[in-house]
């Protein structure tokens, strides 16, 4: 039996944990000894062919920015996004599988071989980007067996590690993006309610704010520009985020300045970088209130509050949750590393759902009473042209059929009806969104449903969505008279399908470039 | 001639209300009469006369309740016959006889029995009660047929020969089964059964179809009078076997279909003054947006094929339009609103006000002034005010606000109390968050722009 892993694949820092011989996940220190491998890549132009990853990339990135990478998971699912070195067209899929690369090389020369894994994303992750992230870790030859959303890895980690039950909510502010999920845990039973979040509110954007205070700074008392090349910003981000870091723990945090118009000593104190950073803040304020909504919850139903994700060690940010819920959040087990540990449980327990007799008795039993429910992130729906009441027009619209955050396994059908006389195919289309505007929502799948001729107008067709607990969604088109069927299976480890979800990834198509 | 003939039947028709109406009301018979009964003599007049006539009789209060308007549109009831000389007979009739939602006008009438006699009766309401107000045909006399027991079916056509009687005009037909073959013309059918031998004989009037007036369309709108022809033919060889004819009144409170094509072009020539006066709000008419109207009006008022010198003489009515604008005068914008409103469908004014929008976008930003007036637009040409905002979402996205005004984009308004801000600041969050991952940067670039400005409204209407 290979090792059950999980990976939290960050903006900032990615983890890798397994599960040990009881079912216990434990994190699993990369070859520089380090529990957390920063997610930056940089591609050395001394040594061809060698791929730095991880503080290797951070500490080269100040010599050629131009050929390190930082934050690519804001860019997955860009099929736009590329990153040229030397010819070559890196995709953001290709660069993550890097990231992953490094992780599964330090994990593998230890204990063995590994090959199932399940992978993080942010709760609010779309199809799209939940696609590239799993063709990331196909690329580099990993059969990844499942997708878990942060805050449910988190909460898993939570419930079987610490005394959690009531209504939890989830605060997940990482490195670049935040999420927050409702559940229900009693013990070792979860349900997830709802879940929201934002794709670009992080650290790094903290570390931004920091950044243009220090560059005010140097040009109010200089009357220069810090920051003069690609390379000075880099070094100022990582300074940026230290004084970030040194902010959580002192009031004041004290840098020295290098520019074009010599050096001077910055002070930035805790009070300018809360008021930097306050509309951020106000953003996961929001956030969580529409949560609560969507959860039908006041603030004062909720029990407890966890902490993930390495942004919430900020003390403005402890101060608003416990302003907001009236009781401290709760800081118990590492935020850096709660997600990936949360992960190796969840592909712990895939395993056992879906092959339980290759799961050691160990394992198995550690897993035993975990039972977790979680539910559709998304709203799916189709495109259909009803007749609008006031005008009497066709208008096209999305039409919901699997609503967001219904728990899984979950179905559902609706009937639409042919629109002309005569009419010989439906073009149906699988959508991912919350809006009746089709512009508004992802197309993920597109096909057509040939129908009988000669048939008059107003013909029902029967539209069923189910969503198992593997994320595979399946869809079904009928047409009802004729029983005629058209089938679509949705699932992650499918090769693309999706009109906009771009190439899909060959397995170990990585596997020539050497990460080190 | 036919003048003196509907001045006589005026004439007498007033006479005999007077006669009737007059004392059933004054002795307390109104309510014993009955709505419907009073309703049908009030088809005969017109809205005018019948205000007069009933304030002559001082008897208003008879039909307190009711708007005088809706009395006449809704209860004019067409009890019609060929044969007028019968109307003035049946008036009387019409008080005694026992009321019920229709009732034979004529029922003194002689009709011909030696040859086909045709009436139309206009009832309220069919089996179903959801199908409305229907006309019920009548049919009674003598039906010829060449051999014994046929079997026989009834057409019916309807025109509309309001004016003068060589120039009729088709009644259309909504309903699909009651079309002509390859026209929307109406032509009921329905099957007689057997007849009884070869000379039929109905002595008394006996009903044979119920057309719905939801099935027609009708030429134009208001008084009509209508042609209703009847033929029965013989199933067999579908020869007919026998017709007849009637005219009778009718008040069609839709627009026509004659009048529906000409709104059409009103409404378009409207938009077009609404458009340049979007234009102009701000004070400075751009090229971009004129010329956009411009292309617009030769699109939509058919001129892209046209001769050139419809086009030339389009265009100089444009450019008179935009001198006007120029020169800073201005239109009766609101009185435009009205008749649009009055004039068009709701996807027509739905099309004029994204007509506007499309205008006010044609420079790529749109100035506070322009703004303001598409709000009043869109209020004027009462357009529900989510409807409107969603327009604005997908025409004039918030990055092309020149000013960021909250309460217009947001819908959020300084008397909502902090929580039902609070409520839909937080749903219109949670719907832009969830277009902030479009793969499309456009709309990524306004979901942004959208979520700083929900939170610039927290800040100022929740705290």
């Amino acid at each position: 039996m290979a090792n059950i892993v999980g990976i939290d694949l960050g903006t900032t820092f990615s983890a890798l944990a397994v599960l040990n011989a009881i079912g216990k996940p434990e994190i699993i220190p990369n070859c520089e000894g380090e529990r957390l491998t920063p997610s930056a890549i940089f591609f050395d132009e001394d040594s061809p062919g060698v791929i730095r990853v991880g503080i290797e990339a951070i500490n080269s990135r100040n010599l050629n920015a131009q050929r390190s990478v930082r934050w690519i998971k804001r860019h997955m699912g860009q099929t736009e996004y590329l990153k040229e070195i030397d010819g070559k067209k890196w995709t953001a899929v290709e660069l993550s599988g890097l990231i992953l690369k490094k992780l599964k090389q330090d994990c593998s020369r230890e204990h063995g071989e590994i090959r199932d894994a399940v992978i993080s994303v942010p709760a609010h992750f779309d199809e799209i980007r939940r696609k590239a992230t799993m063709d990331a870790g196909t690329s580099i030859g990993l059969n990844v067996i499942g997708i878990v959303n942060e805050p449910v890895a988190a909460a898993l980690y939570y419930a079987t590690t610490r005394d959690v039950s009531g209504k939890v909510l989830v605060y997940d502010l990482g490195g670049g993006t935040f999420d927050v999920s409702i559940m229900n845990v009693q013990g070792h039973q979860m349900d997830i309610i709802c879940s929201q979040g934002d794709h670009a509110l992080g650290g790094v954007d903290f570390d931004a704010e920091v950044l243009e205070i220090i560059e005010r700074m140097y040009r109010d008392a200089l009357n220069a520009e810090l920051i003069s090349c690609d390379e000075d910003r880099a070094k100022y981000e990582d300074e940026a985020e230290d004084i970030k870091k040194t902010l959580s723990r002192r009031p004041v945090a004290k840098k020295m300045l290098y520019g074009s118009a010599g050096s001077m000593r910055a002070e930035v104190t805790r009070e300018m970088f809360e008021d930097a950073i306050s509309a951020h803040l106000a953003r996961t304020d929001i956030l969580v209130e529409v949560a609560l909504d969507e959860a039908g919850l006041k603030p004062t139903d909720i029990d407890k509050v966890l902490l993930v994700g390495g942004s919430t060690r900020i003390p403005a940010v402890q101060q608003r949750l416990k302003k907001m819920f009236g009781a401290e959040p709760e800081n118990a087990v590492n935020v850096d590393e709660c997600v990936a540990l949360g992960a190796a449980l969840h592909a712990g327990l895939t395993v056992l759902r879906e092959h339980p007799d290759s799961v050691p008795a160990g394992i198995a039993g550690g897993l035993r009473d975990v039972q977790l429910v979680d539910v559709c992130n998304h709203s799916y729906g189709t495109i259909c042209a009803p007749i609008d009441k006031k005008t009497g027009r066709r208008v096209v619209e999305n039409r919901i059929i699997l609503k967001k955050n219904t728990p899984l396994p979950c179905e559902s059908s609706q009937v639409f009806y042919t629109v002309s006389e005569g009419q010989s195919a439906v073009e149906v289309t699988v959508t991912q969104g919350e809006d009746t505007a089709p512009e508004y929502v992802n197309k993920i799948a597109t096909n057509r449903l040939e129908l009988p001729a000669e048939r008059q107008a107003e013909r029902p067709i029967k539209v069923t969505y189910s969503y198992d607990l593997n994320q595979r969604m399946h869809c079904s088109f009928e047409d009802v008279e004729s029983k005629r069927l058209l089938e679509v299976d949705l699932c992650l480890d499918q090769k693309a399908q999706a009109p906009e979800s771009g190439d899909p990834q060959e397995a170990g198509q990585l596997d020539s470039f050497k990460v080190q | 001639m036919g003048n003196v003939f509907i001045t006589i039947l005026i004439s007498a028709s007033l006479f005999a209300a007077l006669i009737w109406i007059g004392p059933a009301c004054r002795s307390g018979l109104a309510d014993s009469i009955g709505y419907s009964r009073f309703s049908r003599l009030a088809h005969r007049f017109s809205l005018r006369r019948l205000s007069i006539l009933l304030r002559s009789l001082k008897i208003e209060s008879f039909i307190g309740r009711l708007n005088l308007r809706e009395l006449v549109n809704r209860l004019r009831l067409s009890a019609a016959t060929c044969r007028f000389t019968a109307f003035i007979h049946s008036v009387r009739s019409r008080f005694v006889a026992n009321a019920n939602s229709i009732s034979p006008l004529d029922a003194s009438a002689q009709p011909d029995i030696a040859g086909l006699n045709c009436r139309v009766c206009f009832g309220a309401g069919g089996k179903d009660a959801s199908s409305g107000d229907s006309f019920v045909v009548e049919i009674c006399g003598t039906i010829h047929s060449p051999g014994d027991n046929d079997e026989a079916a009834l057409k019916v056509a309807i025109s509309d020969v309001t004016g003068a009687p060589h120039d009729s005009k088709p009644v259309l037909s909504k309903a699909a089964q009651w079309r002509l073959k390859d026209s929307n013309v109406f032509c009921y059918s329905a099957d007689l059964g057997r007849l009884a031998g070869r000379d039929t004989i109905l002595h008394n009037w006996m009903r044979v179809a119920r057309l719905q007036t939801g099935w027609l369309v009708f030429p134009r709108r208001g008084e009509r009078s209508l042609l209703v022809r009847i033929s029965i033919v013989s199933r067999r060889d579908l020869q007919e076997l026998a017709h007849a004819e009637c005219v009778f009144p009718y008040y069609n409170e839709e627009f026509g279909y004659i009048d529906i094509e000409e709104n059409r072009q009103r409404v378009k020539t409207l938009a077009i003054a609404l458009a340049f006066t979007v234009s102009a709000a701000d004070g400075k008419m751009f090229k971009c947006e004129v010329d956009f109207i411009k292309d617009w009006a030769i699109d939509n008022l058919c001129l892209s094929e046209a001769s050139s010198r419809a086009r030339r003489k389009l265009e100089k009515a444009l450019s008179k339009t935009l001198a006007f604008f120029s020169r800073g005068r201005r239109l009766n914008t609101q009185g435009i609103c009205r008749e649009l409103v009055r004039l068009a469908s709701a996807a027509d004014v739905q099309d004029v006000m994204a007509f506007c929008l499309h205008v006010a976008q044609a420079k790529g930003s749109v100035a506070p002034e322009e703004l303001t007036i598409l709000g009043d637009l869109a209020r004027w040409l009462e357009i529900d005010a989510d409807v409107y905002r969603t327009m604005m979402e997908r025409i004039l996205p918030v990055n092309m606000h020149q000013v960021k005004d909250t309460q217009l984009v947001l819908g959020v308004t300084s008397d909502m109390s902090g929580e039902a801000a609070r409520r839909l600041l937080n749903r219109e969050y949670s719907k832009w968050n969830a277009r902030v991952t479009n793969r499309d940067p456009q709309i990524q670039a306004q979901a942004d722009e959208m979520l700083s400005l929900i939170a610039e409204a927290r800040r100022e209407y929740v705290g």
